[in-house]
């Protein structure tokens, strides 16, 4: 009866962490599938084509919407990160540091309160919704993280590097270059991917603040589910899901060597 | 110390200030300004310009219709049911891999990690196969004769249920899982020697000291899903309104930026009563079980 009573539970819990894992991956699965089927509209499975992959090259909406993301994301990712490192390396040492708490506010709102801000905003000013109005609203987003970590970081660094630095005759600007920028390097990277992941990824926010003009990639997707699926979704659904693995990996497989890295040198 | 040197050093200190300033302004005019614009239209007559004679309260007086507090209400429901559920779903998975797993453990926690990554419409998007009249869940039932038609799954709530716990699954499973790992396994085998069944030892040793991590996985999956903008719209049919969707349409479709401020306003607050109450009643629960030991 005991024995029984371990066996079950011995299978159990690996069954239902089987389970989990079957319901994250089954519908990622059906869609790479299904990205592959030789229908228009139905769901059920009609024989092999590579020709969505081929209309999805050829998509001129595609295209526009890719560049639009990458233009806010690129812009965004520069932006935050530049007044980010400017304000931790030039405020953390004066009065400003103690309102450091006010970058988290971004990460403490609900999305749909930004979105909301931002476009009364925006109408209050009169500015025209577009690209300027994205990245000014992706650069916020960025911000949110970008402060937090890069300060984490240079919170840990020893304070007496700069001190030497200084006192061996560096100017701040050279001590800046030269020695702290580089230690920052890797949060600055990691930073710097997740605010550009997160501006590709946002929809909500793009939602409110783009109007016409500024189609970004997730803004192509919904508006191609409400319209009804096309197959070319399924081919771009495929495609970023690819490169998200693709991206994930090489993130897990650069912090891995780095942990390598650091286990050799200290 | 002469002159020079002083103007000098202090121009740095300028200098350096006005460096750090354009992050805190950029914060300022789109974070804290535009909130305080919310905050004002909620209380502004409609069409009529900024002035003392223009505040009244009369948006927050139409919230005595009880359609409002249904839509609030429906909101919280969701938001609690998917963090719920989320735990349920995530403990077993994140104990698994932090305690249990060995040589699989960092391709499961890859594999767990990765969906986070995917863009969120692509995964909502993937739902619609499995959900669809035609769909594989149907698909399935159908082949296996459990049953005889077709069910409707997609523009359900049900389907908004399950496809929040999908998506916010990650935001759960990634705070217990690190606080497992950090988890001091000689406790469990203290206990098990001293002759606690794995239950007992589950429930009164590893449960409590995991508690934090399910606290701060709830409030992650939580407070994003109750304003949740994308799922409801496109897997709920759109006949039942949230609050994100409420929202939404005061502002794009209807164009009544007073009321939807009003709106914003009164579900924020909601949202921030909700969560204190629940964060005092984990207290209370921690406070509880440790010392029930």
């Amino acid at each position: 009866m005991m024995k029984k009573q371990a066996l079950a539970r011995g299978f159990g819990l690996p069954i239902s962490v089987g389970l989990v894992y079957f319901f994250l991956y089954i519908p990622i699965i059906v869609v790479i599938v299904f990205s592959f089927n030789d229908a228009h509209y139905a769901y059920v499975w009609r024989g092999f084509t590579t020709r969505w992959y081929y209309e999805l090259w050829h998509s001129a909406e595609v295209w526009d919407a890719l560049t639009n993301s990458l233009i806010v994301a690129c812009s965004a990712v520069v932006l935050s990160l530049t007044m980010g490192v400017l304000v931790v390396w030039h405020g953390s040492h004066t009065a400003l540091a103690r309102l450091f708490p006010l970058f988290y506010g971004t990460l403490a709102a609900p999305e749909i309160v930004l979105a909301v801000g931002l476009l009364t905003l925006f109408s209050a000013l009169d500015v025209e919704l577009g690209f300027t109005s994205l990245i000014a609203a992706h650069t916020l987003l960025g911000l949110g993280y970008v402060v937090p970590m890069v300060h984490a970081r240079f919170s840990n660094l020893d304070k007496t590097l700069t001190e030497a630095s200084l006192d061996l005759g560096a100017t701040r600007g050279q001590t800046f270059f030269k020695v702290i920028l580089p230690l920052l390097f890797p949060s600055l990277f990691a930073a710097g991917l997740l605010v550009f992941i997160i501006s590709l990824d946002d929809f909500l926010i793009s939602f409110f603040c783009s109007g016409a003009t500024a189609q970004t990639l997730p803004m192509y997707i919904f508006s191609m589910i409400r319209a009804g699926s096309t197959p070319v979704v399924n081919a771009l659904s495929t495609v970023m899901l690819v490169v998200s693995s693709i991206f994930v990996l090489g993130f897990s497989w650069i912090q891995v060597r780095r942990m390598g890295m650091r286990g050799v040198r200290l | 110390m002469n002159i020079v040197a002083r103007i000098k050093s202090a121009c740095m200190r300028e200098s350096s200030f006005f460096m750090a300033l354009p992050a805190f302004i950029w914060q300022l005019i789109f974070l804290y300004v535009p909130l305080i614009f919310v905050i004002v239209a909620s209380f502004m007559k409609v069409d009529e310009k900024l002035s003392l004679g223009a505040l009244t309260l009369e948006h927050y007086a139409s919230f005595t219709d009880p359609l409002y507090w249904v839509v609030i209400g429906r909101s919280l429901l969701l938001a609690m049911c998917a963090a719920i559920a989320c735990g349920i779903m995530a403990y077993p998975v994140a104990y698994y891999i932090a305690l249990r797993a060995t040589r699989w453990k960092n391709v499961l926690l890859f594999f767990l990690i990765l969906p986070f990554w995917i863009n969120l419409l692509v995964q909502v998007y993937a739902w619609f196969f499995v959900l669809e009249k035609n769909g594989l869940v149907n698909t399935v039932l159908l082949k296996l004769g459990i049953i005889a038609e077709p069910l409707r799954l997609l523009n359900t709530p049900f389907a908004i249920f399950i496809v929040m716990l999908y998506c916010y699954l990650p935001f759960m499973a990634m705070p217990i899982y690190s606080i497992l790992e950090r988890f001091n396994q000689r406790l469990i085998e203290a206990s098990l020697d001293l002759g606690a069944t794995p239950w007992q030892t589950f429930m009164r040793v590893t449960l409590p000291m995991s508690l934090p991590g399910l606290k701060t996985g709830f409030f992650l999956v939580f407070v994003p899903s109750f304003g949740e903008f994308v799922i409801p719209v496109l897997t709920g049919g759109g006949k039942k309104l949230f609050v994100g969707s409420m929202i939404s349409l005061y502002y794009l479709d209807a164009g009544d930026t007073q009321l939807g401020a009003a709106f914003t306003m009164l579900s924020g607050v909601v949202l921030l009563i909700v969560s204190l109450f629940l964060n005092w009643l984990f207290k209370r629960i921690v406070r509880v079980s440790a010392g029930g030991q």
